[in-house]
Parts: C-alpha cells; structure tokens; sequence
C-alpha cells in the first residue's frame, strides 16, 4: 500500500534575503492519524530544512505559543489535526496583523505592550500583611471572572480581529479579557487604574463587534463579550451619580 | 522521502521595515487587502450588518424631511408613491429587521444582569428584547392606525 503522504505550504521570510514572504510546499508522510499541524512542521525541521523557524513549546495546548495561520484560520498548530485537512494541502502562515520577523515567526511586542498596559494582576489599595491570612472567595465570586482567567495570550483572537488589523493602536481582544478579568475579582481594587487604557478611543470603544476574536479563541474565552460588557459598564459609570464610586 | 517544492506565491500586501544600526531586526508588515471581509462568511456577513445601517439612515433622514413637510398640514403634502420608492422602502425595511435581528441576538452577550444575586441566563435576555420589540412595534402600529382613522 502506498504511503500516505500530505503536503504542507509554510510561509518562508528571511529579513536579510527576502522582501516579502513567498511559499514553500513541502511533501511529507502522514504517518500517523494523531499528527498534528506542529508535527508536520516538526518532522520538516527535523528532516526535510532545519532553516525553518516557528515557535512552539508544550505541545498540549497550555503555553499559547505555536499560534498560526492554518488554511487561513488563526489556530494552535499543537491542536489542528492533518487527518482534518487531509488529502487537501495545508498552508501554515504567520498570525495575521502582525509584523513578521521570520519565516512563521511574528513580532508580538505590540501584544505585550498592550497587556502590561491593562495592569494584569490583583492591584490593592492597601496590602494586607500575610500574616492576616487570605483574600477568601466565595465560588459565585470567582465564577464572575473564571472564564476571562483561561486566557493563554496565544494572539489567536488578534490575528482574526479585523478591526485590529486595520488600526494597531486598538487595544485588542485579550488585553481586554484580562482587564475585565482583574476588575471582576473581588479582591482587586484597581479598576480605576485601568479605566484610562480600556476605556479610551483606542480601547473597547474602538471594537465594532465582529466576535471572531470569541469563534477561534482555544479555551473558551469570550473576548468579545468582555468588551461589550465593559462599554456597558463604563456607560454606567459615567451616566449614574453613583457610577464612578470609588471601589 | 520527503519533497520540497519553491512555491514563489503573489506579493502580498505589505512593506518592509529596515534596521537601522542597533535597532530591532527588519521584519515584514503586511497589511490587510481591500477584500479582507470576502475571505470568510462571518466577515462578510460583519460587513452586511454595518453597511445596513448606511441605507437605513438614508430612509430615516428622508422621513425627517417628510415629517418637516408635513407639520404645513395636509393642503400640498404628497408624499411619494412611485414603485421605485415602494421598492427601495421595501429594501431598508429588510435591512432593518436583519440590523435588529443582529442587534438584540447580541443582547445575551451584553447585558449582564443578576436576579437574586444569579445572572439571568443569555437567552432569557434575548428573548425579553425580542418580546418588548414585538409590543413596542404593535404599539406603535396601533397608534399609527388610530391616527389614520
């Protein structure tokens, strides 16, 4: 019986060579009904050209690191399986909207930027000593959050954002997730520190309500719904007396 | 054995950026494509659901000049009733339904609202609005009808 074999595009850059990227195609076996798009891309740097460049690291969907362009759907390679595209060919891109530095690889400075800027950790007027013992929850106060917590910042929900794609400065899906993330928890008290990034031009209202960014998300996450929400409740603070109280 | 093929594709949109000495290496921005919204239905659907607002502002500033025409009373006020009109009336009241349809769906994913400190399921969300457009619609058509008679 003939080998079972499928073939694989993968976008190749080099800065120093190239001016723009171009497509490689790439014959390998599909050996194994459990190979994934990582796999293939593992089995031609191992193989077929080790010049090959592309991120990945736990291979079980956890880290948000291997993040691409499968057939033009923004998904962790780890988790796109060949026997799903096979016997038509795949092409493997960079994230879109971003810039590229090589081959698969793309810039995410602009992501981190983005992220650090929403302050994505428990901010306190005042801090406890630990001796005084823990921020106790109860579970409906950690369900109003939990789901905005999956997040793996893999930028998956940014490269299917058009509204990102056409204007850079918006704050993005994820950011926003994670914003909305610390300013449900009950043990934050830092919703006002975050407000002049998420409630800016460029921060949620910028966000036209595409919801791809929720369809291709990995875990779960509804970003779009963290946005919307946020639009609503910053409306509500600045329309009600009490709105802007101090938390 | 394995194969490998150069498969030089069309340039895609985009620039590259030059070092400079001690910068940040040269990468490749590329930019989105004018047909970026037909490459997906879920954009191109986006797209409709934006652009039917445009028509419908066009028939809303129309009824504002209607209504200003009609505050001189009945005496020279002919509104217009050519078939073409009828059609393209027809058309935005399509485009209206879809906007509204698309609109309240979305409710569920917006409001947020708890009801003895459980939140109120997504669904029951949207139904409510669905509900209170229907009333609010055979409300306005009631007192519509009303003044007509």
């Amino acid at each position: 019986m003939a080998e079972k074999r499928i073939t694989i595009r993968t976008t190749r850059f080099d800065p120093d060579k190239d001016k723009a990227p171009r497509l490689q195609s790439y014959d390998i076996p599909f050996a194994d009904e459990s190979m994934v798009v990582l796999d293939a891309l593992n089995h031609i740097k191992a193989h077929v050209d080790g010049s090959l460049s592309y991120r990945w690291s736990c291979r079980m969907g956890i880290c948000g690191s291997c993040g691409m362009m499968v057939n033009g759907i923004p998904k962790l390679t780890c988790n796109a399986f060949l026997r799903d595209y096979w016997p038509r060919s795949i092409t493997v891109e960079p994230l879109s909207n971003f810039p590229i530095v090589r081959d698969l690889v793309i810039d995410m400075e602009d992501f981190m930027h983005k992220l650090k800027s929403i302050k994505p950790w428990i901010i306190r007027k005042q801090e406890y000593p630990l001796g005084a013992g823990e921020h106790r929850q109860t579970m409906d106060q950690i369900d109003e959050f939990r789901q905005f917590s999956e997040c793996i910042n893999c930028m998956l929900c940014y490269a299917a954002c058009p509204v990102y794609g056409l204007n850079n400065e918006f704050l993005g899906p994820a950011a926003t997730a994670l914003a909305r993330r610390y300013n449900l928890d009950s043990r934050d008290q830092g919703i006002k520190e975050r407000l002049p990034v998420i409630a800016d031009a460029e921060g949620v209202w910028e966000c036209s309500f595409v919801g791809e960014c929720s369809v291709v998300c990995p875990k779960g996450v509804d970003p779009a719904k963290a946005i919307q929400q946020t639009k609503l409740d910053t409306t509500m603070r600045f329309v009600l007396p009490y709105g802007n109280r101090d938390e | 054995m394995e194969t490998v093929t150069s498969d030089v594709v069309k340039e895609p949109p985009g620039s590259a950026e030059a070092a400079s000495a001690g910068s940040a290496p040269r990468v490749y921005k590329p930019e989105m494509p004018l047909g970026w919204w037909l490459r997906q239905r879920h954009y191109f659907l986006y797209i409709v659901r934006e652009f039917t607002a445009l028509p419908l502002a066009l028939w809303l500033l129309w009824l504002l000049f209607e209504i200003q025409r009609a505050s001189t009373g009945p005496k020279g006020y002919y509104p217009p009733e050519s078939a073409a009109f009828v059609v393209f009336s027809v058309i935005v009241l399509g485009f209206a339904l879809y906007h509204s349809y698309t609109f309240l769906s979305l409710a569920g994913v917006i409001i947020n609202i708890k009801l003895l400190d459980k939140p109120i399921p997504s669904r029951v969300i949207v139904l409510s609005q669905f509900a209170a457009w229907f009333v609010a619609s055979v409300v306005i058509a009631a007192v519509l009808i009303g003044f007509a008679r």
